[in-house]
This record gives C-alpha cells, sequence and structure tokens, in this order.
C-alpha cells in the first residue's frame, strides 16, 4: 500500500483545513502511523478526539484496501491516541489483575472495535483470565474474567 | 465555473469525498450562509452516494464531525447534506 498517498492526502487536509502542521509516518509491525503534529493540529483532538476518528475513518474507507495481512492504518495527532491507547492498555492490565486476585468479573467499555482489539490483546499477557466482548453494537463491553 | 476553495469547510468536504469517491471530478461542493447556519451541500456521482453516506451512515457522521471542525474554525455552524449529483 501507498504511504505516500495517505501522507499527500492529510496534507490536503491541513491545507484545506488552513492550519500549520506536519504530518510524520512510522512504520510498524501493525502498519503505518501517520501523526500529525503542530500546535494547531489541536483542532483535531478536541473533543475528546473525535475529528481525529472522523479522519481515521475516512482513510479506511478511501485507502484502507491493499493493506497487507492484518495491518492497519493508524491516524493520530500530537501523539493524542498514542497516550489514550496507553492508558487504555495500563487499564486493561490494571482490571485483569484484579479479576484475577478476587475472583469478580470486571468490565470495560464501551469501546469501539479497535479499542478492544487492544483491550483483549493486552489482557492476554496476563495469565489466568479471559475476556470476552458483550453487546451487540459497533461499541461493546469487554468482560474480563477468571479462566474457569 | 468549478473553482477549488483553497481552505475553509468547502475545501475540507471537497478534500474528504474526492478521497471517497470513485468519481472524484463529479464531486461538487456548494456553501451557502442560513441566518446562523452554514449549510453545505456536497453533490457526487449516484454510485458514489453509497461510498458517501457508508455501513449505518458512518461515513456520513465523520463527514460531519469534520465539517463541524472546519466551521468551528471559522466561527461556523454547519449543516451538511449529501446530494445525488448528475
Amino acid at each position: 500500500m501507498n504511504t505516500t498517498a495517505i501522507v499527500d492526502f492529510l496534507n490536503r487536509v491541513i491545507t484545506a483545513f488552513g492550519i500549520e502542521a506536519a504530518v510524520g509516518v512510522e512504520e510498524t509491525a501493525d502498519g503505518p502511523r501517520f501523526n500529525i503534529t503542530g500546535d494547531e493540529a489541536e483542532v483535531l483532538v478536541r473533543h475528546r478526539g473525535e475529528p481525529l476518528k472522523a479522519l481515521q475513518h475516512i482513510v479506511d474507507s478511501s485507502y484502507g484496501r491493499g493493506l497487507e495481512g492484518e495491518k492497519r492504518v493508524f491516524i493520530d495527532a500530537l501523539e493524542y491516541r498514542k497516550g489514550k491507547d496507553i492508558e487504555l492498555r495500563q487499564m486493561a492490565k490494571f482490571l485483569a489483575q484484579k479479576a484475577k486476585d478476587s475472583g469478580l468479573d470486571q468490565q470495560l467499555g464501551p469501546l469501539n472495535p479497535y479499542e478492544r482489539r487492544i483491550v483483549h490483546m493486552a489482557v492476554a499477557e496476563v495469565s489466568g483470565v479471559t475476556t470476552e466482548s458483550i453487546g451487540d453494537a459497533f461499541s461493546k463491553t469487554v468482560l474480563i474474567q477468571l479462566r474457569k | 465555473m468549478s473553482t477549488t476553495a483553497a481552505r475553509g469547510v468547502r475545501a475540507v468536504v471537497e478534500v474528504l469525498a474526492k478521497a471517497l469517491a470513485d468519481r472524484p471530478d463529479d464531486v461538487r461542493v456548494v456553501e451557502s450562509q442560513h441566518k446562523q447556519v452554514t449549510l453545505v451541500e456536497l453533490y457526487v456521482s449516484p454510485q458514489d452516494i453509497a461510498k458517501v453516506i457508508g455501513r449505518q451512515g458512518r461515513t456520513a457522521a465523520a463527514l460531519r464531525t469534520l465539517a463541524s471542525t472546519a466551521g468551528e474554525k471559522e466561527g461556523k455552524q454547519v449543516t451538511l447534506e449529501i446530494r445525488e449529483g448528475r
């Protein structure tokens, strides 16, 4: 897949917004990560990062195909989502430990598919606990429980 | 005449819609002011309507979010309508 096409697209979006910002790319095992930097990129992280999520969705629909295997494109600004993901990972591991220690089921959510994936993978690193997504909407809750 | 607006709500919607559409040349964006509300009409080829709206209207919602974000910067309250163009 062509990361240059995505960088060009993001630059066109930035120009259209009329903000001073730059696009950085980092290739990771999970796929390319694009981070928009510059003080004015702050407009994208307002309202709990809603504009950023919207931009991610549009990039997925426009350029998401043609990625090999499980790779996916990740759009960030000022490393906002990166920070959020780290927090979510920590919370997931904390709750997994709590489930293990107390034997009580723990819930985390509602989360979107991307966020749930982070939780499932983080909890998988803790032995003796399992995860399951419950609910039937786009957003579901992840149930963390002691392995029976 | 279809000059491309360099920046602003119209430009943002146009850039996004052109990326989504299979027929980007048929994308047309019209902006008009109605009292406090800025109406942005996005015209796309009939074959691109589904792509621009998306499953459960998720793409349309994403377009509205970003149109509002762009409007916020200019103090505009934006309404986005998706229409079938010729």
